[in-house]
């Protein structure tokens, strides 16, 4: 099979299946537009969005264009258990965070982000530290997801990659411009229900196209040993492990997830999360599969190119309308995520940029609004640039995903324990990060001592991603138990055999090192912090209604304490 | 048996996902009824 096996659709049906997409999705927001926004519904949707709409948004925020690809490679790569590694730990990442979320919105009932929350509890260097993670995280998934489009475009049709990404850009952006959250999370609903509905098709489609499971039993011996087994070693340690501990950082390092956490009414978190959790594992996982089919029927992705998987399969086996329902399947994920970066950018840059460290509490609704919007069009513009030059954005990513490893625990342990310093909190975080790029760059020769340290720290950090993982849901006597066990294990097992996987040791090296620091200096501190402070301090920037509109709004009481 | 296995491992997971959008699409039903009664946007 070559490129041209892929079906061609002709300009003129590219540019209806886009404008259909992306103006039915503008026509949407109409339905929701109000005539002056206020910053908490532009930023939380008023944090008032119920349970459906909330476990939509959610599911279709956390599925992008690389979830399919990504997924299907895993299946193709590692066989029978792939998508298992690739789609339940990316589903697990939404379920272990809504413990946490519940303790930050019992915190903060009316924070719009995590970062001020970290703000009102150490100041603006701790914030910013996060604040600056989650613009990088989200610019980067801009970036990925305009270059998916424009990727998809120009394979299957006539139309250049520069035009998909600009299209997908200003699509996206005139959506959800005048609403921000509000329209990002109404078109999640209606892009999630499009996207569900395909997933349900698609999948038994390709399954009984190639001949059903009969051929696929017996494609099995195309399968390597470590292929057909569900339990590989080897898709355990290179698929499954580096995203398992990836599962917090995510979570944490990630704005689009804690906007949800601020935005869904607070006594419908866990179901919304759970059901998340469900959808988000059942479309990604189902959808890997057809990675696995491709595998035991002996397809050869066209180039080499993994992303070429699902496109070619659905190409080769189905009629020409399950390719423009596949395009729409992809075009839709990608759009809901962009959204949602776009509606997390404009927040952070909203309140932890201007309304806490420019305005100094003190904003003005309106400005605020303002630079909202300014912010989703000059990140558009960075996104669409980034992803024309098609940058190779690998080290950019392992430095935002070493950062979020970071500040995982000091994050969380912050809203917990009371004697956790802002000192504690940034110097955790910059030496996690030295020691990480020791580890993954190799700086020392990892060899002896030094290669044993760097197993010590990773072990700890394994034992503080469990440790956490059963905090969350156990308390903290759970926690404990867990984190010291499973610490003693790793320090049995892990030293002398993790040298073998170092970007691993170095990710596990970022929890290790942020929680010995964190703890040691957390230790020293006798200060105690009052927590009911951080109610006090995060409040609504909207001014209330019979105030004057250009006054600066109402800041809570003790904001500048 | 195989096959049986192998079938039901790759149809679970659109099944589970047509689960969980019947149960999305009623709780958007039932908020998009609350918000109308109430006058108010459903979100």
């Amino acid at each position: 099979m070559n490129e041209s096996s892929f079906v061609q659709f002709s300009i003129l049906t590219i540019v209806i299946l886009l404008v259909g997409f992306y103006g039915g999705t503008y026509l949407l927001t109409l339905l929701i537009r109000k005539k002056e926004e206020d910053t908490s519904g532009f930023m939380v949707a008023g944090h008032n969005v119920g349970f459906g709409m909330g476990a939509a948004s959610m599911t279709a925020t956390w599925i992008w264009a690389a979830s399919f690809y990504a997924a299907a490679t895993s299946g193709y790569t590692y066989g029978v258990s792939g998508p298992i590694h690739y789609g339940l730990w990316g589903a697990l990442m939404i379920l272990f965070i809504y413990p946490f979320g519940r303790r930050f919105r019992k915190l903060a009932p009316n924070g719009h982000t995590l970062g001020e929350l970290i703000h009102a509890r150490h100041g603006s260097s701790s914030q910013l530290i996060l604040a600056g993670s989650n613009i990088l995280g989200s610019v980067i998934s801009l970036m990925v997801n305009f270059t998916a489009a424009g990727a998809l475009v120009s394979v299957l049709s006539p139309l250049s990659f520069q035009t998909g990404v600009l299209v997908a850009g200003v699509g996206v952006l005139s959506y959800t411009l005048t609403s921000g959250f509000r329209a990002s999370v109404f078109t999640d609903f209606a892009q999630l229900v499009a996207l569900m509905a395909i997933t349900v098709v698609i999948i038994p489609a390709v399954l009984f196209a190639v001949g059903g499971p009969s051929e696929m039993v017996a494609g099995l011996q195309n399968l390597t040993s470590e292929q057909a087994d569900f339990f590989s070693v080897d898709a355990i340690m290179n698929q499954g492990a580096p995203f398992f501990v990836a599962v917090l950082a995510y979570a944490i390092g990630n704005q689009t997830i804690s906007q949800r956490l601020f935005a869904v009414r607070e006594k419908h978190i866990k179901r919304t999360f759970v059901t998340a959790t469900l959808g988000y594992g059942a479309i990604v996982i189902g959808l890997g599969m057809i990675g696995l089919m491709a595998l035991t029927v002996g397809v050869e992705p066209v180039n080499g190119n993994m992303n070429n998987l699902i496109p070619q399969m659905v190409s080769a086996y189905l009629p020409p309308v399950f390719v423009g329902l596949f395009f729409v399947l992809v075009i839709g994920a990608l759009s809901s995520t962009a959204d949602s970066d776009l509606s997390a950018l404009s927040t952070i840059v909203m309140a932890d940029i201007y309304g806490k460290n420019i305005a100094k509490d003190n904003p003005n609704p309106k400005t605020m609004l303002l630079i909202g919007r300014a912010t989703m069009i000059v990140a558009t513009v960075a996104g669409l640039i980034f992803a024309s030059f098609s940058l190779d954005i690998l080290v950019m990513l392992v430095f935002v995903g070493a950062l979020w490893g970071a500040i995982v625990f000091p994050v969380i342990i912050s809203c917990y324990w009371d004697r956790v310093s802002n000192a504690a909190f940034t110097w955790s975080v910059v030496i996690a990060m030295a020691f990480f790029c020791i580890a993954r760059f190799e700086l020392l020769e990892m060899t002896g001592v030094t290669v044993l340290f760097f197993e010590v720290l990773a072990s700890v950090g394994g034992a503080v991603v469990f440790g956490l993982m059963a905090f969350g849901f156990f308390g903290r006597n759970v926690g404990l138990i867990v984190g010291v066990v499973s610490g003693a294990i790793l320090l049995v097992y892990a030293t002398g055999f993790l040298r073998d996987y170092m970007v691993l040791t170095a990710s596990l090296t970022a929890y290790g090192a942020s929680a010995i620091v964190c703890t040691a200096m957390t230790l020293r501190n006798k200060e105690r912090f009052d927590f009911d402070l951080i109610k006090q301090r995060v409040g609504s920037y909207d001014a209330p209604a019979d105030e004057d509109e250009n006054e600066p709004t109402m800041i809570p009481e003790g904001a500048h304490s | 048996m195989s096959e049986l296995v192998y079938g039901t491992y790759i149809l679970v997971w659109p099944a589970l996902t047509l689960g969980v959008l019947a149960v999305i699409c009623g709780a958007v039903i039932k908020d998009a009824v609350q918000a109308r009664k109430s006058n108010n946007n459903v979100v």
